[in-house]
């Protein structure tokens, strides 16, 4: 019966992907774990990403940062990945856009910290209006910076553990 | 000094992990355990007592703060061990696949 609400279920998030494999082997039913996880996934894997993006937005004004927000936006879809099965979570964010990501990332620090060479310095904070201290529009180019770091430590993140789940998959086949 | 030794403990308990355990993946763990252990010294270094994180805010003055150049070094050493974890986990994804088993006295190929 769970096996029969859980097809219902993926039918109804995305009406193309039924799965037409006939189940053949006895360990391969379903893909991902039980309803019980992937309700509480459905219902908490959202607002886990939001917390990730709070904590990189204020990393200028407290603890936290690129680093720790792009691990927290990373898990959410690591969560998603585990629960769900690896389909679901590649659909939403596939390895070519996380490779792209993870390289705008890096593309993004790199000319945030050239841009500084109009004022004469490296990372030169190039903003007029820095804002008041302890604001969220305030520390001039330490957000841009936090957001690029996440990009590329999220991006990179998810990344290593989709080859390593495509890696293993992929040497099966063989 | 009770809590370097807890930290000491810590760390012996990751050591005879890696060198009495056969499991591949309890090996892992092990230098998990090992890692954490090293982290929590290197902040307990730089603790005061009643000392607060070292991060200005807006509203009140902050008198006796904690060190943070530990903090920072630790951060490294987690992007690190980050990283090595992730080449340990698949090169054991790769043992097993070529051999059918963790266990590292079965794997006898690698003998000369």
């Amino acid at each position: 019966m769970s096996r029969k609400m859980n097809n219902r279920e993926e039918n109804h998030r995305d009406p193309e992907a039924i799965p037409e494999k006939p189940l053949h082997s006895g360990q391969n039913k379903e893909p991902g774990m039980t309803l019980i996880v992937k309700t509480i996934t459905r219902l908490t894997v959202g607002l886990i990403l939001l917390y990730g993006i709070y904590i990189v937005l204020h990393g200028h004004i407290s603890p936290g940062g690129g680093f720790a927000g792009g691990v927290i936006i990373a898990l959410s879809f690591i969560h998603l990945m585990l629960a769900f099965g690896k389909e679901v979570a590649l659909k939403k964010l596939s390895e070519a856009a996380a490779s792209i990501l993870e390289s705008l990332g890096a593309i993004m620090f790199l000319s945030v910290a050239l841009l500084g060479f109009l004022g004469g310095y490296l990372f030169f904070n190039f903003f007029l209006h820095k804002g008041k201290p302890f604001q969220l529009f305030s520390a001039g180019i330490i957000p841009l910076c936090n957001i690029a770091i996440s990009l590329k430590v999220g991006a990179g993140l998810f990344a290593i553990f989709a080859a390593l789940v495509l890696f293993k998959s992929g040497e099966e086949e063989k | 000094m009770s809590e370097y030794i807890l930290c000491l403990f810590l760390f012996c308990i990751g050591l005879y992990c890696i060198l009495r355990k056969r499991n591949l993946i309890k090996i892992i763990i092990g230098l998990g355990i090992m890692e954490y252990a090293v982290n929590l010294f290197f902040i307990l270094l730089g603790y005061r007592s009643h000392g607060r994180a070292p991060i200005l805010s807006g509203s009140q003055e902050i008198l006796n703060m904690v060190d943070p150049l530990p903090q920072a070094l630790v951060l490294t050493t987690i992007v690190i061990g980050l990283a090595l974890m992730a080449v340990v986990v698949s090169l054991a994804v790769r043992i097993y696949e070529k051999y059918g088993t963790f266990d590292i006295t079965k794997i006898r190929r690698l003998r000369g």
